[in-house]
């Protein structure tokens, strides 16, 4: 059966209204305005040491707009260049278009920056920090279930990464584990996928991205 | 021909030596082994350990058991030791005085004074004054930036600004007019508001200058020499950070304070005095000194030295079945060291290193129950179980088996819980001592001053070399090598300081630099086995002067680590003595003295002197 993006969108808010009344936490809005990125070519191996790549999947701030607990893509990628600010380095974003799998994504971030270090994010939310020259399942710290990834872990996830890069030796940010997010989001973080995987194409190389 | 086997019960570890003796009483050493040590030394749960201990030494000799015409085991010393801390100093802050703390990454550079006033309210500010302006966690470094640009556009002059989250390059890097940021201040809520503050932040790898120096503090702040005076602890107290506030405010202090940690009463044969804990260790050791020989001490109780005496001494006497009141302390050492605290009062989460005293203590009681844990392994093995020998003489004898010693020869055993030094003159005679702090009182000051909280990952600090991780695939040791990996390394490792232990690196979950986990290391062993060597040395040495002794052997546990020898070789130096690691029986290294000294001492062996 083939799906279409309105199907799965249908099934999406769907969910996302039967859920409505056990979720707790602040009501926000379901849509978050797109991010207004700008393609500026194809992404090439930086030479900065002081910089650290963000790779993105192409659904992330297009068709997808908020992470699985409605974090507005907008104010992830703010707060992961905050952090990265704050410790003094610079940043790229860079929108990797063949894969939505974080750890490949981190991966490619990680060969495309000149300090070694990426950083991968996919639309629900599941990050991880990378590093270029550990295997793509590998990571310097992944954060795995994407609805305890908050807001202030995205700036602390910008901070550690810059502080890998600096040769630092950061403490790892505390991730919570909460046994029942598997349950509860599963279904969910299941169609997000599939939302995820329908803009990716293998031909297409990583672009690079500077905010609009 | 005999089989006998000679066994050493330590605190921490039970040797085995194994020789044959033939009819003429000639000895041939033939194995050895070393296992933990099962329970407490001298108990009868040490039983399973000197089982094992054997069946390891007997097994590649194929063996069994019951072919062994003899086991000794050492009159092992009847002492026990343990440590604690007191910490006897405290940093205590008043109505804000101020706030030295190094965040990581302050924003902007330089000095500024003014008044302090909230972000909200640099709307109605007016323009003839400079202000230092407070951005709490609820104002995104975004919109704090604009105000503040606003203001300034306005002809509001800010001068600086104290924010509560780590923001302070953000905002610095949205500013028009660059002012020095300090942030990460946890308590901002209390930083007084309209009062006359200062701040200033100093570049990379520099630290502040102004606000640690008191009469620059009284010329910001126009004091009088009073003033000037009361303010020299807070000047003190922000030397060496990166950024700091001083905020003047009407009875703002900060002092460091006394926090009463009882009083030790020292029993000599002589003299008894009472010196108070938060002294420090020197004048602790100077009373021990005084009244030396010690007979008991007591402690105040409800303090943590109390508690530790109790402790001990219910342990021994548990060991012994001996009431309480008959166990007597015999050694205590003290020793200095600083340890991170909360100052009391903070704003941004500070700490200072507060002062604290670090104590171990030896209890002795008569007699260990040797006959019959004697006993229980004699019905436990069917071999013939024999106590003999004490254990100083013992390690001497065995000691003396190193190539290229004689009588007179002192050794220096480092062991876990005790320092002990024996001496052997010409004629034979053998003087020993037993002190207390050893290996396990450097693993309590390298836990304690780092603030790890994990005696185990202490334990390995101590024991191995560190090394940072620079890349996957290359680490730089302590000594600045480089070693290279064809395979990445264990992405947890990436950018770590790490333990080369025998598994291989290990991460140290701490933010401090490489050189200052190293520097607490090497600080902790030398308070602790330098200060004691001597100690010991000279309650053995004839006249009690060290330089007439010649050669000193260091034997035990500790004595295998890697700089411990060193820091002790480099000491005596001074005194004139040669000083190096034992090799028993040329193989041995510094293990398995007093083993091989039970055997070369039975009545079997015809070599009761002291080896070749």
């Amino acid at each position: 059966m083939k799906i279409s993006e309105d199907m799965v969108k249908g099934i999406i808010l769907e969910v996302l209204q039967q859920m409505k009344p056990s979720s707790p936490g602040p009501d926000r809005p379901t849509q978050a305005a797109p991010l207004q990125l700008r393609e500026i070519g194809p992404a090439v191996v930086g030479k900065d040491k002081n910089e650290v790549v963000i790779g993105i999947p192409p659904a992330f701030g297009n068709t997808m707009t908020q992470t699985i607990i409605h974090i507005p893509h907008q104010e992830v990628l703010r707060e992961v260049l905050a952090g990265i600010e704050e410790e003094g380095l610079k940043a790229r974003i860079v929108r990797v278009n063949k894969t939505a799998d974080v750890g490949f994504i981190g991966h490619e971030a990680a060969k495309l920056s000149g300090s070694g270090i990426g950083i991968g994010i996919i639309s629900r939310g599941t990050s991880v920090i990378h590093q270029r020259d550990l295997a793509p399942l590998q990571n310097l710290e992944l954060f795995s279930q994407s609805p305890l990834v908050e807001l202030s872990t995205f700036r602390a996830m910008g901070k550690n990464a810059a502080k890998y890069a600096k040769g630092e030796n950061p403490t790892p940010v505390p991730v919570r584990n909460d046994p029942m997010a598997r349950p509860k989001y599963q279904g969910l973080a299941a169609l997000l996928h599939n939302k995820e995987t329908l803009l990716v194409n293998r031909d297409q190389p990583t672009v690079e991205l500077a905010m609009a | 021909m005999a089989l006998i086997a000679g066994v050493d019960i330590g605190n921490n570890t039970t040797e085995v030596a194994l020789a044959e003796i033939d009819g003429q009483g000639a000895v041939r050493f033939c194995g050895q082994s070393l296992v933990r040590t099962i329970g407490i030394k001298g108990t009868m749960r040490n039983v399973s350990g000197i089982i094992d201990a054997l069946n390891q030494a007997l097994a590649p000799l194929k063996i069994p058991r019951r072919d062994l015409a003899m086991v000794l085991l050492n009159e092992a010393t009847p002492v026990i030791g343990d440590v604690a801390m007191e910490t006897i100093t405290e940093t205590v802050i008043t109505e804000s005085a101020m706030i030295g703390h190094n965040p990581t990454t302050p924003g902007g550079m330089g000095l500024a004074t003014g008044t302090t006033i909230n972000l909200d309210a640099l709307s109605e500010a007016d323009s003839a004054q400079d202000f230092i302006v407070l951005v709490d966690a609820a104002t995104d470094f975004q919109v704090a930036a604009e105000m503040i640009n606003a203001a300034t556009a306005r002809g509001v002059r800010v001068r600086g600004a104290i924010v509560q989250l780590d923001d302070g390059v953000l905002i610095h890097n949205r500013l028009s007019q660059p002012i020095p940021i300090v942030d990460e201040v946890r308590h901002i809520e209390r930083v007084p508001m309209r009062m006359p503050a200062a701040i200033e932040v100093a570049p990379v790898g520099k630290t502040i200058e102004k606000l640690s120096n008191p009469y620059d503090i009284a010329t910001l702040f126009g004091l009088s020499p009073e003033e000037t005076r009361n303010i020299v602890p807070i000047a003190r107290a922000l030397t060496g950070v990166r950024s700091a506030v001083v905020i003047k405010t009407p009875q703002g202090d900060i002092q460091e304070r006394r926090i009463p940690a009882g009083h030790l009463t020292l029993i000599g044969a002589e003299a008894t005095v009472e010196v108070p804990v938060d002294q420090g260790a020197a004048a602790i050791m100077d009373k021990v000194d005084q009244v030396a020989p010690l007979r008991e001490i007591k402690a105040e109780a409800g303090t943590n030295v109390g508690g530790m005496f109790e402790t001990v001494r219910q342990v021994m006497a548990d060991l012994t079945n001996q009431p309480v009141s008959d166990i007597l302390v015999q050694d205590i050492i003290a020793v200095d060291t600083l340890v991170p605290q909360q100052v009391l009062g903070n704003l941004a989460g500070e700490f200072a290193l507060g002062n604290a005293v670090g104590l171990a203590a030896m209890v002795q009681t008569q007699k260990l129950p040797m006959q019959m844990l004697a006993r229980k392994l004699e019905e436990e093995i069917q071999v013939k179980v024999a106590v003999s020998g004490v254990e100083a003489e013992m390690a001497i004898n065995g000691a003396l088996t190193t190539p290229g010693t004689k009588a007179p020869l002192a050794i220096l055993d480092l062991g876990g819980g005790s320092t002990d030094a024996s001496l052997i003159n010409e004629a034979g005679q053998i003087r020993s001592i037993h002190l207390a702090g050893a290996g396990d009182m450097v693993t309590m000051l390298i836990d304690k001053e780092l603030g790890l909280d994990d005696l185990d990952l202490a334990e390995r600090i101590k024991f191995y070399p560190l090394a940072k991780v620079e890349t996957l695939f290359h680490l730089r040791h302590e000594d600045g090598s480089v070693q290279f990996f064809d395979a990445p390394m264990d992405p947890r490792l990436f950018g770590r300081v790490v333990v080369m232990g025998e598994g291989g690196p290990q991460p140290i979950p701490l933010e401090d630099t490489l050189g200052r986990i190293a520097e607490v290391r090497r600080k902790a062993k030398e308070k602790v086995f330098v200060q004691n060597g001597l100690r010991a040395l000279s309650r053995v040495a004839p006249a009690g002067n060290i330089r007439l002794i010649e050669f000193v052997a260091l034997v035990g546990g500790s004595s295998l680590d890697f700089e411990i020898p060193t820091m002790l070789a480099d000491e005596l130096m001074e005194y004139g003595v040669v000083t190096g690691r034992a090799n028993i029986r040329g193989s041995q290294g510094p293990r398995n003295a007093v083993a091989t000294g039970l055997v070369l001492t039975s009545p079997l062996a015809r070599e009761q002197s002291y080896g070749r």
